[in-house]
């Protein structure tokens, strides 16, 4: 370590300045402007915590889009996890195929979400829809996908993982390489099964690595934006009106940007809790 | 031994099954990216070979977009804007990297407290406060709006100061005692060891901007600044007649990305492995 005092300051001034100007400052912007409410062609007022006031007690589309947030998380998320480690286990050994799959299960992670919205909504379209001729063959009937309420959030929920499960499945892929080999020839001449050893020693081994990818997973899912704007615009009837949507709309569409900055301070918020506890989780449970 | 063969072949067979799953799609858009504009809808429904394999494959659709549907400015707007941010990224986070990894300095926790801050709050979180903040300084609808938020980057700077910290000091010590000045200590000597850590952050800045679509919805509107995504989104809900330009452009815009990926795959799971774990 050199122990010096302008130099340092130097090299870290530019990411500093423009850190605080376009990260911190939009925080504290979130915070001021959704105590304040601007009627039209006018100069805003403080209102207070009226924004917020109005949202939890007189908003029933604000609480449908937290509902539908939760729900949408609820079930990506622990999916997410469970996916992942299961092509990780499948993939985590020497054959001259494994880089293949690897390879194309993370492809997707790589393109953007929009093109993957674009291109699962004609896939899935009820009518001409890829998937349901398929359906259609396999002698299954047409489904709806995201045209019905019932089958839309779903429908969002395999679009999600179909993008970034492989993504996933590698930090659980470079978790299982860090397993030493002789825990496992420890437990061979013990005469555990493959099966025990997968629940007894992987699974535990891998805690630090699933906290990990779970709190990754719910903070990046928590701000899923690009494939509602694409494939439901929130519907039908609100069935997929997530936050950041329906933050987006207030913003832009109705332009309340009191009550938009409001959801954004309150997506924040939870964003900025899950991420101390996944400080927290970080501490390993396990040394080897 | 028979039983490992049979219990092999059963995996394989499901690594294939959900490798249809993958390749599907990828497959679908390129033959229909390489079909003559027309009613495209007939080919997926009812499912044969054509579906996948067009039979008379031409380039018109590219030819089109890129001609008639500004597509090639498009893409040119978040090349410039990728390749802006990936330079500038690039020297302002290694310059923070490297205070971090090799200095003591007074407030150094606090300075490293904000940089995790910014660390854990993600980028789309704050889109809507960081339009009120580009307005009032009078850049919103410019490449600024694109460039600018996009440079200094958490995770970037905590990715170099890993790096740097594995270095051994006692090189650029010599250097100083050389009398090099810190500026060539950390152009001449650090940044040509740091490759691997260079190619990372720079595979993660450019796809993050290329890959974008929120914050260019927000931040320009003017159809000269529309970036490769944008474009992309105006073709869905069209009529049927578009789909072409729609899986062309979903086509052309996934190629960079792809390339990149398949070329640099070591520092793709490299970036991955050093931010998460360790």
């Amino acid at each position: 370590m050199f122990k010096e005092k302008s130099t340092p300051l130097l090299f870290l001034a530019p990411a500093i300045v423009l850190l605080v100007i376009f990260k911190l400052f939009p925080i504290g912007v979130a915070l001021w402007e959704s105590f304040r409410f601007t009627p039209i062609s006018q100069e805003s007022i403080f209102v207070g915590l009226e924004n917020y006031e109005f949202l939890f007690r007189d908003d029933p589309v604000f609480w449908n889009s937290l509902l539908v947030t939760l729900k949408y998380n609820l079930i990506i998320n622990p999916l997410n996890v469970v996916v992942a480690l299961a092509l990780a286990l499948l993939l985590n050994r020497s054959r001259p195929y494994v880089p293949f799959f690897r390879s194309l299960y993370f492809l997707p992670s790589a393109i953007s979400y929009t093109v993957v919205a674009v291109v699962w909504g004609v896939m899935l379209d009820p009518y001409y829809g890829l998937v349901n001729s398929l359906l259609a063959k396999l002698g299954f009937s047409a489904q709806p996908f995201f045209s019905s309420p019932s089958q839309s959030l779903g429908s969002l929920v395999f679009v999600g993982l179909w993008r970034s499960v492989g993504y996933w499945m590698m930090f659980y892929l470079a978790g299982l390489q860090n397993i030493p080999k002789t825990v496992y020839e420890a437990a061979d001449i013990d005469g555990a099964s493959k099966w025990q050893q997968i629940w007894k020693i992987t699974l535990p081994l891998l805690s630090r690595t699933t906290a990990f990818v779970l709190v990754s997973s719910i903070s990046f899912n928590f701000l899923t934006f690009a494939p509602v704007f694409i494939l439901t615009k929130g519907g039908p009837r609100g069935a997929t009106n997530v936050l950041m949507y329906e933050s987006y709309k207030s913003a832009f569409v109705n332009i309340d940007m009191g009550r938009a900055t409001a959801i954004s301070s309150i997506l924040l918020v939870i964003i900025i809790a899950i991420s101390f506890i996944s400080l927290r989780l970080n501490k390993a449970e396990y040394e080897y | 031994m028979l039983y490992r063969r049979i219990a092999e072949c059963v995996l394989v067979f499901i690594l294939c099954i959900i490798a249809l799953v993958y390749l599907v799609p990828f497959l679908w858009t390129a033959a229909s990216a390489l079909r003559p504009a027309g009613p495209m809808y007939s080919y997926a429904n009812p499912l044969t070979l054509e579906t996948f394999i067009p039979k008379n494959p031409t380039l018109q659709n590219f030819f089109h977009i890129f001609t008639k549907q500004r597509f090639g400015r498009a893409m040119f707007n978040s090349l410039f804007v990728g390749t802006s941010v990936v330079a500038l990224g690039l020297l302002v986070n290694s310059m923070a990297g490297f205070a971090f990894a090799k200095f003591d300095f007074p407030l150094k926790n606090l300075f490293f407290a904000l940089v995790l801050l910014t660390f854990m709050v993600p980028f789309e979180s704050i889109v809507i406060p960081l339009y009120v903040v580009v307005q009032r300084m009078g850049i919103s609808n410019t490449y600024s709006a694109l460039i600018l938020p996009a440079i200094a980057n958490g995770m970037a700077i905590f990715l170099f100061r890993q790096f740097f910290a594995d270095i051994p000091t006692e090189l650029l010590e010599a250097a100083r005692v050389d009398g090099a000045s810190w500026a060539r200590v950390f152009f001449q000597f650090l940044l040509p060891l740091s490759k691997p850590a260079l190619v990372s952050v720079m595979i993660m800045l450019f796809l993050f901007n290329w890959n974008a679509l929120f914050w260019p919805l927000v931040a320009v509107h003017s159809s000269d600044l529309e970036v490769v995504q944008v474009a992309v989104t105006t073709h869905v809900a069209q009529e049927e007649t578009h789909w072409a330009n729609l899986f062309s452009s979903a086509f052309a815009a996934s190629l960079p990305p792809m390339l990149l990926f398949l070329f640099l795959q070591r520092y793709f799971v490299r970036g991955i492995s050093g931010t998460g774990l360790k």
